[in-house]
């Protein structure tokens, strides 16, 4: 009897292995997988090759491709796919909807809004071989609120100028070895951009201002020259935002010098600054991390304005110490997306998720998350330039709700500066009365 | 000529030539749409002038075919349209009588009702709305996708509005025949009003099949998107500046079945004018 | 088909008594049952849209934050701060103007080609199709494309001003041309839904009134003064009403063509709600800010159905 309840599930275990295929096996623990990034089957349909993978979307179609095939725990992760612009509305729709899914990306930015609904992962992270002491100083602060890691970090993305190297040479603005002269003060970058003007009619800066998610450039701006003076938009609480600090009117200001001289392009839209910077209408363009490859691509073609030259700096310290904008992908785990039953196959795809950081970092066009994997993202074409920033880069405290808020409502007044001739007061006064409205109720 | 006397020929030339300049400043954008639909996603990052010159690709087109599920979504949206201007139509053109031509107590504070719900800001309605249905667990479901639509009142007014714009005489003599109010409406009213039908029909059609913000938020499982959230979903972060082709054949790819549908109804609001109630 | 059966009918109602008719339009002695043709819509309206709209006026009394859950009741509070912040007066400014701005457009254009193209010629049928065909795009597209037509120095815009020697303006950021450059899109973007209700309308207009006037030997102008447009009045009143409605509602082309700028001069009222709930996550203060737009709707709707009664006599 002992015998026989012991043997039995030995031989139907048995039994099963030996009758079923693999696909007709036990049934697949499912987990799904909230994210934006697109959509790209056509390029990526069912591919398992990490070292050709191209782009965000690529690098995530098959990162799941590769997982779903290679897993030897019988799990399936199903994507939920959403387009960027809306996929906080729908998340916070699908929270209060009780319609959670079990893992979902999330912009750290974010996180400070939303610990409540998402598990801590510490503890988790112990379970799932993943080890915090890894996290670079930026991606553990990003994932960090009040203490506790909320998320597991993925990336880290900032803002760069991005150089037109023919026109530096042509304004002779390049040094002995040929690289473009970073300007260290306010007045060394006016004075590069009087010489730009004069010497090829170009303006110096290229950026965009007016179409949708555009106000997020001029932002990050704001923030990075602001951090460059130890400043801060909080300098008495998180109770009430100042804006008129001496510090966010220099970085007010720095706008407007730069519009007031027509060094700065106006009125252009996310594809009228990519495309001028790629005509070579102007000469640096302030855009992200996530645009090096494009460029380098763009450059070595043979009748591209950039044939010159392309490269890359972190965008520029013009005041006290070098610091910079910076946000981070990371994964959460919402509460009640999770069941006994797929809890552990989740864990098991993070970890996976970890194991593979680089090609994400690679492929993606993001700095990783990992402090042992540096020194290879160094050796990535122009990445020597932009790695060390996880350890100076920054972002608004946890404490600060509604970021995204702020990050249009700062980039809007900047645009205004740009486009519509208001002057730094005007746009800090501005700023200092709408932060009241984005403040209220937290 | 239809509907009216025309006047001298040259009259009728200038208004036709004014008509069609105007119809070219309207045509210049799709064409342009249709014209970047056919070019690659890396010309198109430099620049979006001169659809003309090659090079030319149909892979935007096939990106969109790939995706496996990009039929299941067209599947819901037909299902979605279909049904809410199904419903729209059967149920407005039955209210839209009933204020229009029948009497019974309260009808005109329901009707005051109707027009005070016509001024109804989307935004009003649409958290509580979500929790609704969240409450009784009906998202990710066609019905949640269809029937909020049909509250909305415009097709009651239009329907209400063209209703009374018929002779009343004969109904008035269909009553005296002691024919049923229903039978009246369904074999002699309803009839009379296929322009409106089919200008309603088309309308909500249209709105369904571009509705975004709803189906967003209650359609949440990607094998319940419809068309517009799924080809959405499929672009990629920077898709207005380095996807622009692919948004553009996605555009006319959920645009044309829109087009051939007014296509083939549009002679129904036009040439209808032959069986018009002025016989 | 319908017109044998009308002509029967027409032969057995020779006289109609008067008493029959009640106060409006309606036809035939009140009767309850007569309630049933309006039953269906009245059940679906109040559950999807009156009883949303209730707890939506509930909302806006009350401190509710998306993520943050309910901080109970506060009053007229939400309203006090709308009415403080510039922003939102603004945006109630710019909505108002923009309303102002596209509903002639939309009456007076969508009249005009109604007029034109009411007719079974072929190519009729075709200008219909293209000034419909706008229509069938998302806000998405058609925003993009005009995008690319309102970019500086090298959009279509600024190349056809030019060729004709003009200097290029640059709409989506001028304070003075951002709100037009919208209201522009919308008529391109939509005209096809005024121009199909006003053609509907016109098959309304019995054939016999053409044919006598066309016997008194009635100029155009004329025939249209005195027979087309007397006969659609109606559909001119609900036209502009739908068309009130609905650009109070203007969203979409706002947000991705200007994102409200330059200097909060294109923010529309739908925008500040959106940002206020969906992005800032403060739901009882959107929602305070959804009932003044339902507010200001409601008496635009009704001002202008009680216009266009009154003129009917």
């Amino acid at each position: 009897m002992m015998l026989r309840r012991a043997l039995l599930p030995l031989a139907v275990t048995a039994l099963a292995t030996l009758w079923t295929t693999p696909a007709a096996a036990q049934p697949k623990t499912e987990i799904t997988f909230a994210r934006f990034f697109g959509a790209c089957e056509s390029d990526y349909g069912s591919s398992q090759d990490l070292a050709h993978a191209r782009g965000e979307c690529g690098v995530m179609t098959t990162l799941v491709n590769l997982f779903n095939a290679t897993n030897t725990d019988n799990i399936v992760v199903k994507p939920q796919i959403i387009e960027w612009g809306p996929y906080y509305q729908q998340l916070n729709a699908r929270i209060a909807a009780h319609d959670i899914p079990t893992i979902a990306v999330m912009h750290t930015a974010q996180l400070g809004d939303y610990t409540r609904y998402v598990e801590e992962l510490e503890p988790v992270f112990k379970e799932a071989g993943i080890d915090p002491a890894d996290f670079t100083p930026n991606a553990r602060a990003g994932v960090t609120v009040g203490g506790k890691i909320y998320a597991m970090p993925w990336d880290t993305h900032s803002w760069l100028w991005h150089f037109n190297v023919g026109l530096f040479k042509k304004a002779g603005l390049l040094d002995a070895t040929g690289q473009p002269l970073v300007p260290k003060t306010v007045d060394e970058m006016l004075a590069q951009a009087k010489q730009m003007k004069e010497k090829t009619g170009k303006p110096y800066i290229i950026i965009a201002t007016s179409g949708p998610g555009d106000f997020a450039n001029s932002a990050r701006g704001y923030y990075s020259w602001l951090y460059d003076q130890g400043g801060s938009i909080f300098p008495n609480g998180f109770e009430k935002a100042d804006f008129k600090t001496p510090e966010s009117l220099n970085s007010f200001r720095v706008f407007e010098a730069l519009a007031k001289n027509d060094y700065i392009t106006k009125g252009l839209d996310g594809s009228g600054g990519l495309g001028g910077f790629l005509n070579g209408v102007g000469a640096i363009y302030m855009t992200g991390t996530w645009r090096i490859d494009d460029f380098l691509a763009a450059s070595a073609k043979p009748d591209s304005p950039l044939a010159e030259g392309y490269t890359t700096r972190v965008f520029p310290n013009l005041f006290k110490s070098q610091a910079v904008w910076t946000d981070n992908h990371s994964w959460v785990l919402p509460k009640g997306g999770t069941t006994p039953a797929n809890r552990k196959a989740a864990l098991i795809f993070l970890k996976f998720m970890w194991d593979h950081n680089f090609d994400w970092a690679r492929g993606g066009g993001h700095l990783p998350a990992r402090q042992s994997l540096m020194t290879e993202y160094a050796k990535l074409p122009l990445r020597q330039y932009v790695v060390d920033i996880p350890t100076f880069g920054r972002a608004l405290p946890h404490d600060v709700r509604r970021q995204f808020g702020f990050q249009n409502m700062i980039g809007e007044e900047i645009a205004n500066i740009i486009n519509s001739g208001k002057t730094a007061d005007q746009a800090a006064d501005a700023a200092q009365e709408r932060s009241v409205a984005l403040l209220r109720g937290r | 000529m239809q509907t009216y006397r025309r006047g001298s020929s040259f009259t009728d030339r200038a208004l036709f030539i004014a008509v069609a300049l105007l119809a070219i400043i309207w045509i210049a954008p799709i064409i342009w749409v249709v014209g970047l639909s056919f070019k690659p996603n890396e010309v198109l990052m430099r620049t979006t002038g001169g659809i003309a010159a090659p090079p030319f690709t149909l892979k935007n087109y096939t990106d969109i075919l790939a995706s496996s599920s990009v039929f299941g979504w067209m599947l819901n949206s037909a299902i979605v349209a279909i049904g809410q201007t199904v419903l729209t139509l059967v149920i407005a053109s039955l209210a839209g009588y009933g204020f229009a031509r029948t009497n019974f107590l309260g009808r005109n504070a329901l009707f005051v009702i109707v027009l005070a719900a016509l001024a109804v800001p989307e935004q009003a309605i649409i958290v509580p709305l979500h929790t609704m249905f969240a409450m009784f667990d009906l998202h990710n479901t066609y019905v949640a996708l269809i029937v909020p639509r049909v509250a909305f009142p415009f097709g009651v007014l239009l329907m209400t509005q063209y209703f009374r714009a018929i002779s009343p005489e004969i109904e008035e003599a269909a009553l005296l025949d002691r024919a049923s109010r229903f039978k009246i409406f369904w074999r002699i009213v309803l009839p009379l009003s296929v322009p409106a039908q089919v200008t309603l029909g088309i309308y909500t059609f249209l709105h369904a099949w571009n509705d975004y913000f709803w189906p967003l938020v209650s359609a949440t499982r990607p094998e319940m998107y419809t068309l517009t959230i799924g080809l959405a979903s499929m672009q990629t972060n920077f898709a207005q500046t380095e996807g622009i082709g692919f948004l553009m054949a996605q555009a006319v790819f959920a645009g044309l079945p829109v087009l051939i549908l007014y296509l083939f109804f549009q002679r129904y609001i036009v040439s209808a004018v032959a069986g018009g109630g002025s016989k | 088909m319908a017109p044998t059966r009308i002509c029967l009918v027409r032969t057995g109602g020779q006289s109609v008594a008067e008493a029959t008719q009640s106060a409006a339009a309606g036809i035939g002695i009140p009767r309850l049952a007569n309630a049933l043709f309006v039953l269906p819509y009245m059940l679906i309206l109040l559950v999807m849209l009156i009883i949303p709209l209730g707890l939506g006026i509930w909302l806006a009394f009350q401190d509710y934050d998306m993520l943050g859950g309910w901080n109970g009741s506060v009053g007229l509070e939400n309203f006090q701060n709308l009415l403080d912040d510039r922003i939102f007066r603004g945006t109630v400014r710019n909505t108002m103007l923009f309303v102002l701005m596209t509903t002639p457009a939309f009456v007076i254009l969508g009249l005009a080609l109604a007029l034109a193209l009411n007719d079974r010629l072929r190519r009729s049928a075709m200008l219909r199709a293209i000034f419909f065909g706008s229509s069938v795009l998302s806000v998405t597209i058609v925003t993009l494309v005009w995008r690319l037509v309102y970019l500086p120095d090298r959009g279509m815009l600024a190349n056809i001003l030019g060729t004709v020697g003009l200097h290029s303006i640059d709409p989506v950021t001028s304070e003075t041309w951002a709100l037009p450059a919208i209201a522009v899109v919308t008529v391109w973007w939509i005209i096809g839904l005024p121009m199909t209700l006003f053609l509907a309308a016109l098959q309304q207009i019995p054939a016999d009134l053409y044919e006598a006037a066309a016997l008194d030997h009635a100029s155009r102008w004329r025939t249209l003064m005195s027979i087309t447009l007397p006969s659609i009045r109606r559909t001119i009143v609900v036209v502009a009403v739908v068309e009130v409605i609905l650009q109070f509602q203007l969203f979409g082309q706002a947000l991705l063509i200007t994102g409200g700028g330059p200097n909060n001069t294109s923010r529309p009222m739908v925008q500040f709600i959106y940002e206020a709930g969906f992005r800032d996550l403060q739901l009882g203060f959107a929602a305070a800010a959804s009932q003044v737009l339902f507010a200001l709707m409601l008496i635009a709707a009704l001002a202008q159905a009680w216009v266009g009664r009154k003129r009917e006599g």
